[in-house]
This record gives structure tokens, sequence and C-alpha cells, in this order.
């Protein structure tokens, strides 16, 4: 078998199988921590410091309608579990 | 805050996962990707499809699932509720038509592979000078046995449907799909150690780079990446649909349904491709390849009956769990805007496949040309409809924010709304003008007539949407009045 022919095997098991196996162990064990917040506090912060900021933006540059009062009800569920949780499910600098 | 109907979900995260895995693995990994990607430069080609991968499959599986996870509906609810209940949700019925004829079809397939897992369980294919060819031929040549295996393919995906989400589809895939990995795992093990085997891989992964400067490289790659993911056909986005609203999608939803459905196109190369050129079989695709050249290989094997009962309960299993899927798509849709149990739908939505499906099973023209005309342009338009859904109606800047990134283990950034706004759509486009362009000398009649098909019945089903909102509207005018 040539070596080229080698490098890309090695290269395509990596990039598929290696990629697939990691984001699976990796989302099993990020569910495996959702549940123990669930379980422990009842629920968690459902976005993450950049998310949070996302919505932020969007809400500075929409402040009206019905699609705003969307989005405010989804920061203010973000807010109050980043408040009445002790233990958060990102990482946020400052907490 | 978006309304919240009281509806099943997934039982665990790594129950859904299978279950969107077995949704996308079906015969085209197994029987035509190791055949494409030797055709087409090895290596090369495998570069331009990671390529395609991650810049088409990955964000459009991602916004898929999302928009399902949103609406928390099935195709049709989903396009009312992001266009209202208006003609527009005709196009969600577009779609809705298309999963139903695709799967009238591939129920045939399924038909063959239930086939073909009974011959291997029975040890037909090691019988002394057993002639696999002659088997296919029979079997094509026998109507009657043809549509018998279509009714049983259809009634099993019924009995497993009836068993619910949890219970049914993401209970098989939960088992399934690790057995069809092991399965093939142990194939290539096996392929590997046949004196000559090497040569197989040397074919599957020696980059010509040639290729990657070649326009039909690129087109089989985005051909690949696209049907085999089943991107914008309504499978993400229903099976999205049963997600927790705290679920992430990024990683499981996009990249590992992407990526792990290649990875078992990948599996099946080293499974495949050892055991073809151990035995100097010609390297090809599709029913030839897997039921008269494979099947031969296994019977010459020792221990062939071993090798070919995997193989071709694999070859079962990951049919069966996308079949699953495709009708799962009509089931969600029909329960909901019938407002029916679950029973009731499973039921209506099989039986009416059933009927559709038996034309398919008589006669292999049919099922080639509905092949054809779905492959070419069904399916990409309805990918073409889906994204142009998403990115400029509902807003994919608002569908990242709201749910994509919600509970996700993957922050997904503004780049991807460029994606899905202008990238998968105009890329669907060519794609539909370059088979228009490339089958239209070849094959006239097939591609106008596929093509008036498909044109005519955008405004038909706009039309039912728009008559059926309006008759709803009246009902609800006359009981508001009596009451």
């Amino acid at each position: 078998m040539s070596f080229s022919a080698v490098i890309v095997m090695i290269v395509s098991i990596a990039a598929l199988w290696g990629v697939a196996t990691i984001t699976l162990v990796h989302s099993m064990r990020q569910e495996g921590r959702k549940l123990s917040l669930l379980q422990e506090q009842g629920n968690f912060e459902p976005f993450s410091p950049a998310a949070q900021h996302d919505i932020e933006e969007w809400l500075a540059r929409n402040p009206e309608g019905e699609k705003a009062r969307e989005m405010r009800e989804l920061l203010e569920l973000q807010n109050q579990a980043r408040r009445n949780n002790s233990r958060h499910f990102y990482h946020w600098a400052n907490s | 805050m978006t309304t919240t109907i009281s509806r099943e979900q997934w039982g665990s995260r790594f129950g859904y996962l299978m279950a969107v895995i077995g949704a996308m693995v079906g015969a085209g990994n197994i029987w035509r990707m190791p055949y494409v990607t030797g055709e087409n430069g090895g290596g090369a080609f495998l570069i331009a499809y990671f390529t395609l991968l991650y810049l088409i499959a990955v964000p459009g599986l991602m916004g898929e699932t999302s928009l399902g996870r949103y609406t928390r509906q099935g195709l049709l609810g989903t396009f009312r509720k992001v266009y209202g209940n208006n003609r527009m949700v005709g196009l969600g019925l577009v779609i809705l038509i298309f999963n139903v004829v695709l799967m009238s079809y591939y129920s045939s397939v399924v038909g063959w592979s239930v086939y073909y897992a009974y011959h291997a369980l029975i040890g037909t294919f090691t019988q002394t000078d057993f002639d696999t060819a002659a088997l296919w031929q029979a079997f094509s040549a026998n109507k009657p046995l043809n549509v018998g295996m279509h009714t049983l393919a259809m009634l099993m995906v019924t009995g497993i449907l009836l068993f619910g989400i949890k219970g049914g589809i993401e209970r098989l895939a939960k088992w399934m799909m690790p057995i069809l990995t092991i399965a093939l795992i142990a194939i290539a093990i096996r392929g590997l150690t046949l004196p000559g085997a090497i040569a197989g891989l040397e074919f599957a992964f020696s980059p010509n780079w040639d290729y990657l400067v070649r326009g039909e490289t690129w087109l089989a790659a985005l051909g690949q990446a696209l049907f085999s993911t089943g991107l914008g056909w309504g499978i993400a986005l229903t099976y999205g649909s049963y997600l927790g609203r705290n679920d992430d999608i990024p990683l499981g939803g996009g990249i590992f349904t992407a990526v792990g459905n290649t990875s078992f196109g990948l599996l099946a190369i080293f499974a495949v491709f050892p055991i073809v050129f151990a035995f100097g079989i010609s390297p090809s695709s599709g029913p030839e390849l897997a039921f008269v050249a494979l099947a031969n290989a296994f019977g010459s094997m020792s221990a062939g009956y071993i090798w070919a009962l995997l193989f071709f309960m694999g070859f079962f299993f990951a049919n069966l769990t996308t079949a699953i899927a495709i009708t799962e798509v009509g089931v969600t849709t029909y329960k909901e805007e019938r407002q029916l149990p679950r029973g009731k739908a499973v039921l209506t939505i099989c039986g009416i496949i059933w009927l559709l499906g038996i034309p398919s099973a008589l006669n292999a023209n049919i099922l080639g040309y509905l092949d054809f005309v779905l492959g070419n342009w069904g399916l990409p338009l309805a990918t073409f409809l889906i994204m142009v859904t998403i990115g400029w109606k509902f807003d994919a800047k608002r569908l990242r924010i709201m749910s994509l990134n919600r509970g996700a283990d993957l922050y997904v950034s503004s780049i991807w709304e460029a994606v899905v706004r202008y990238q998968i759509p105009a890329i669907m486009l060519a794609i539909m003008a370059y088979f228009l362009y490339s089958n239209l000398s070849q094959t006239p009649w097939k591609t106008v007539s596929g093509l008036i098909v498909l044109t005519l019945m955008i405004p038909l089903c706009m039309w039912f949407m728009s008559r059926r909102h309006d008759t709803d509207s009246t009902n609800t005018f006359v009981e508001g009045r009596r009451s």
C-alpha cells in the first residue's frame, strides 16, 4: 500500500471515527452534567455567556414587538436561572 | 414564549443520537460510498467530501434540527408556525409528499435486504456452487415475492412505529446501530486478513490529486454529502421536534450526526473493498455489489455463513432504521394535523405508503424513475425550501439565538447564518440546474416529465392548503354562530 494512501486512510479514520467518538463521549458527559444539575437544583441556565450576549445584543437592536417579547422572556429565564442556582452549567468568569 | 405542546420526548441522549444516526445511515453508505470514493480519486474525493460535509451538511442539519425543536411540531405544523395559516404551508406539504414517495420505493429496498438477510440466516450463500447472480435475477423477476417483501418491510416499520418515539424508534436504534458497527468492524477485520485485500484499500484511499480540480469530483462529493445525511427532507426537523428544550443541538444534531453518518461510509469501505479485491470482483455499487458480488464472496470464505449473516443483518438494520425515520415524518405530521391517536396515524400513513409502493415493487423501472426524479430535483428542492424557510422567513439569526445555542455544548457564531441564508440555497439551485443540464440530452422524457410533475406540485399543494384553511375558517365561523 502506498505511503500517501496510508496517510489518507489514517487522516480519514481520525477525521471521522475520531471526531465522532469524541463528540459522542463529550455529548454524553455534558448530558450527565445537565442531569445532575436538574436533580440537584431543578434547572440550570440554558445559554452560555456568548449566547446570552447575543440575546442582549438582539434586544438592543429590536426592542419592540412580539419577537422581542419572546426573546425577553428567554433572557429573563436565563437571568432567573443564574440568580437562583448556585451551580452553573456554563463557565461564567465573574460568578 | 413559544407555546409548549405536551408531546413525547427522547428517553436518553444516547437514544436520540443512535436514532438520528440510524435515520441517516442507509443503503447509500454501504453500497454507494465505497465505490464513489474509489471512482473519484480516493483521497481527493474524501477531501472534497469532508469540506462539503462541514460547509453544508453540518450547518444545515443544525438549522433543521433547531427549527424542529423550536416549533415542536411536524412538517406542516412547523411551516404553519413560520408562515402563518396560509397557502405557504403548501411548501411543507410538498416536502411531506416527497417523503411519502421516497418511502414508497425505499420500502422495496428494505424488502430486498429482508430477503437477503433471510437467505443469509438459512445459509443459502454457503451452499456448494451457489449462483448468487441467478438468485438476484430470479428474485427480481418474481413480482409477487417483491410485493410480499415490500409488504413485510412495511409491516415491520408499522409495528415499530406503533411503539412510539421512545418505545419504538429509540429502543430499536439503541440496539441496531451498535450491532451494525460491530458487524461492519468484524467483516472489515476478516476482509483485511484475506490475500490481496490491501489492493481494495489502495483503490479507495490512494489519492489522485488531479481529481480535486475536477467538477465531477466535487459534484459526486456534494451528492454523497447531501443524500447520505438526508439534509432538508424533514427527518432532522421531525426528530428535533422530540428534543427537550435544553438539549444540545450543534454537537449532537449537527456534528455528530453528519460525521457519525459518514463514519459508517468509511467503515463500509473497510468492510467491502478488501473482500471485493481479494476475490477479484470488479468494483461496483448498488444491488449488484451487495446482492451478487459480496454474497458470492461470502459463500467462498471460510466461516462464510457468519460473515454473510453479519453483513446482511447489518445491511437490513441500516435500511430499516432509515425507513422508520422517513415514515415518521409523515406519521408525526398526520397525527398533529388530524389530532389522531398515534396508532391511527401510523396505520394510515403506513397503509398509504404500502399502497403507493406496490408499483415500485412490481416494476423496477418505476422505482428507478421515482429515484431519478426525487434524487435529481425533489430532494434538493426540499432542502432548498427548508433552508430558505429557516434563513429568510424565520430568520436564521433569531433561530440561532433562540434555539440553536440553547443548551448547546458548542457555541455557534453568526457565520452560520450566512451559510444557511446564502450558501446552501445557492448550492441547491446550482445542483438542480446541473442535473437538468446533464440529464436533458440523455433522458429527455424522464427529465421533462419529472420536472413537470414537480413544478405543478408546488402550486397544487399551495392551493390545497389555502383551500383547507378557507374550509377550516368557515367551519369555525359556523360553529361560533351556532354556539
